[in-house]
């Protein structure tokens, strides 16, 4: 009795096991329903309001749709929330915003959500919305949707891409200028072809200005987990082990899981006296990050800013407009789409050497590499 | 004595083999990341949270409730850990981390005790409760606190010191610094002694006072359960609660007790989550840990050390993945010679079919180790869930269970 008892019980384990080995998938059902719930509540009031204010003229309205982390990652989410909000007082938009469930399963209902209530523009923050978008717009011709760092098919679909390569190439020269050790890190959150356009990008960086430079390479999770861009306690113990092994500047990739970056960062250097540093990414962390935590805030030495806000401003501002256009839009260091920001003042002594690499970049001289050889 | 030294090793190989055969593979020095005083440490703080939940597991496991719901006492953990962290300070937040786990045990105990209502059901009840009842209190506990959102809160205010304990890893006396005695030998690069300085050195220097006060609750369940009156109460109500209730033993109350400690060790793990982290709750960040901890209490046989020992290797493995995925390499030679090892038993048993499945994989693993310098990102970030999953195949055939859990009870029933 008790073996039979026993088996069945290790059964169980090992299904949890597996379980927990895909994302802890067991708690999305429930997560899901009360999602769902409290969206649609929340959609609910635009809808009515725009039907009792019928003779006067819709304001335009718009719903931003976040990725996994949510709001208050202190990175990718915050920046797209921060364009949303921007078009919402300039063009005096109604606005709506929803974050997917802890798996972020969800993300086609909250589309078709979005675009049931009747909204004008429907932005899906991530290119995990890709298989949702090509599901979902085609069947809302006249709706504007807009994707970040991906493209869809259907034509109403604006995907809104970024040279993440060009912006992570000067953060490479910065970190290779810089370094003491002659040893620097990056920490991707998920091991897949987005991230490792920052990689390699960074990585030839670094080998531009000494390929003698080491460069410790980790990973916070690798697909279909995607939990490895909100999980800080992985990227602490990441951080600390490259730090530990010389390491003196630490570039992320990785969304949330950076904030444990930076804490590693403070923590190393506090105990051995000698300062270590991470460059941050999409924000300019130094006040992203750094106005939340100020005690991290000296440990940022520069950030790899990716201008998604102004490309969701933009949409938003052609929606308005009636110049919307579907199709990809690419954004690079010409554009200001993405930049290295100097806030902080630790990396002013070289900016001239940066500045040159921008330009020889923008000329089309130097193409940094966006894919793993 | 050399017979009992043998019967041990015997006895222990599934544990003592792996261990030899990491320090040895350790020498090599692209593996050296294998026995360093940095894993240690980091598979300390990612061992305290399964541990935790593993002994959350006990505790209500041998009063006979099965409880799958430690996931979702852990979340609550997390949540409430933070609120209180933010509201009132470090420790303060971390007692309050309990309670919210406690609460929550106490729930699971009402439906499984007083209303005998299966215990998988309420369990999984439990689990996808707390997901939602955590963003719902996030919500509306920080709405208009700035840097927080549905998903995360703010950071906690005051910290949870550290410290390095002087002279045997230099640690400061009056802002002096003192001898580093196990970092030097660790230095030394000394078979063996300096692997064990590394280990060492990894339970002493910066380890938060977290990790002591949950490190001390393992010789503490020990004690309670197997060293006072109420332990044996409780234990007796999982084995057999009708001779229990007999002798005058509260049942109910024994099984409320167990449960609701249960949900206190997990809310403990989850607040330790937050606390011993980056300071801030955020959505899903248990991670499916509390599973974990439960495959820890089979692998330590319901026993406090077994369940350290269990939570400790996962977190070994998780640390190795995330220092350093070169040195995961290094276990595939580990694990070839451990099935040979096998293989050699099995044949010694005249289990022939055991014995040549255990010949294919270790030829399998050893092919794989010498055509490779490194191994593919997938595997290496599943190393720790493949590990705890080899090991409680090898382990699990011992375990005791208690003898009437996942039983519904009912008061004065006479079976």
């Amino acid at each position: 009795m008790t073996r039979m008892k026993s088996k069945w019980l290790i059964l169980f384990i090992v299904f949890g096991l597996i379980l927990t080995a895909c994302g802890g998938g067991s708690d999305d059902a429930a997560e899901e329903e009360v999602v769902t719930e409290e969206t649609a509540e929340e959609l609910d009031s635009p809808a009515t309001t725009a039907a009792a204010a019928e003779p006067v003229a819709d304001p335009p309205s718009i719903c931003l749709v976040l990725d996994i982390g949510g709001l208050g990652d202190l990175s990718f989410n915050d920046l797209a929330y921060s364009g949303y909000q921007k078009a919402i007082e300039d063009f005096g938009m109604v606005g709506t915003f929803l974050e997917p469930d802890g798996g972020g399963e969800n993300r086609g209902e909250l589309l078709e959500l979005c675009a049931e209530a009747g909204n004008d523009l429907i932005i899906g923050n991530g290119f995990l919305f890709d298989g949702a978008m090509n599901e979902v717009a085609p069947n809302y011709p006249d709706i504007n949707f807009a994707i970040t760092d991906g493209v869809a098919e259907p034509s109403n679909v604006r995907g809104m891409l970024f040279k993440h390569a060009e912006g992570s190439y000067l953060a490479g020269i910065a970190a290779a200028l810089k370094t003491k050790t002659n040893n620097v890190g990056f920490i991707g959150g998920v091991d897949f072809p987005l991230i490792h356009e920052f990689e390699q990008g960074f990585l030839a960086g670094v080998a531009e200005i000494n390929p003698d430079i080491v460069v410790q390479i980790g990973y916070a999770s690798v697909p279909p987990d995607f939990s490895g861009f909100n999980d800080p306690v992985k990227g602490k113990e990441i951080a600390l082990a490259q730090y530990e092994a010389g390491a003196d500047i630490i570039y992320h990739a990785a969304g949330g899981t950076g904030t444990g970056m930076f804490e590693a960062a403070k923590e190393v250097s506090e105990a051995t006296g000698s300062k270590v540093w991470g460059i941050g990414v999409d924000f300019d962390q130094y006040y992203q990050v750094g106005t939340p935590l100020p005690d991290l805030q000296e440990y940022i030495l520069s950030s790899m800013v990716k201008a998604a806000d102004v490309s969701i401003y933009n949409a938003a501002k052609a929606t308005v407009e009636g110049t919307f256009s579907g199709g990809a839009s690419v954004d690079d260091l010409s554009t200001g789409g993405v930049y290295l920001s100097f806030s902080g003042g630790y990396i002013d002594d070289i900016k001239d050497t940066i500045e040159e690499y921008q330009a020889k970049i923008i000329s089309g001289e130097i193409v940094p590499p966006s894919v793993r050889p | 004595m050399i017979k009992n030294i043998y019967s041990f090793i015997l006895k222990r190989y599934v544990v003592i083999t792996p261990l030899l055969l990491v320090l040895i593979v350790a020498q090599r020095e692209e593996y050296s990341q294998l026995t360093t005083s940095g894993t240690f440490g980091s598979a300390i703080r990612l061992a305290i949270p399964i541990m935790l939940a593993g002994l959350g597991g006990l505790f209500s496991e041998k009063t006979g409730v099965v409880n799958i719901g430690l996931e979702g006492m852990m979340i609550m953990g997390t949540w409430f850990g933070a609120w209180g962290g933010f509201t009132y300070g470090a420790w303060q937040g971390v007692f309050i981390g309990m309670l919210g786990g406690a609460l929550f045990g106490f729930i699971h105990a009402i439906a499984t005790v007083s209303f005998q209502v299966d215990h998988i059901v309420s369990g999984v009840a439990i689990n996808i409760l707390a997901a939602g009842v955590a963003r719902f209190l996030n919500v509306i506990s920080f709405e208009d606190i700035a840097y927080a959102s549905s998903t995360a809160s703010p950071r906690i205010t005051g910290e949870i010191g550290k410290m390095t304990v002087p002279f045997l890893a230099g640690g400061p006396i009056n802002d002096e610094e003192t001898f580093n005695l196990f970092g030097n030998i660790e230095n030394l690069d000394i078979f063996l002694i300096s692997d064990f300085a590394g280990f060492i050195l990894g339970f002493l220097s910066n380890i938060s006072y977290l990790t002591i006060f949950a490190l001390a609750i393992v010789p503490f369940s020990l004690f309670i359960l197997w060293h006072t009156p109420i332990g044996l109460q409780m234990r007796s109500v999982g084995e057999y609660p009708t001779g229990s209730e007999s002798l005058g033993v509260n049942v109910y109350l024994m099984k409320y007790i167990g449960v609701t400690i249960s949900g206190a060790l997990s809310g403990l793990a989850g607040a330790y989550l937050v606390i011993g982290g980056t300071g801030i709750y955020l959505e899903g960040q248990t991670g499916g840990r509390g599973f974990i901890g439960l495959a820890s209490m089979l692998f330590g046989n319901y026993k406090p050390f077994g369940i350290l020992m269990g939570s400790g290797l996962f977190g070994f493995a998780d640390a190795l993945q995330l220092r350093s995925p070169q040195a995961v390499h290094g276990l595939l030679i580990v694990i070839s010679i451990f099935l040979f090892v096998l293989v050699l038993k099995t044949l010694f048993e005249k289990k022939y079919t055991q014995s040549l499945i255990s010949l294919l994989f270790s030829g399998a693993f050893l092919i794989w180790f010498l055509n490779s310098t490194t191994i593919p990102n997938q595997f290496v970030y599943f190393t720790p869930h493949i590990t705890t999953l080899i090991v409680l195949s090898f382990a699990n055939q011992r375990i005791k269970l208690p003898e009437k859990i996942g039983v519904p009870y009912k008061k004065g029933e006479l079976t």
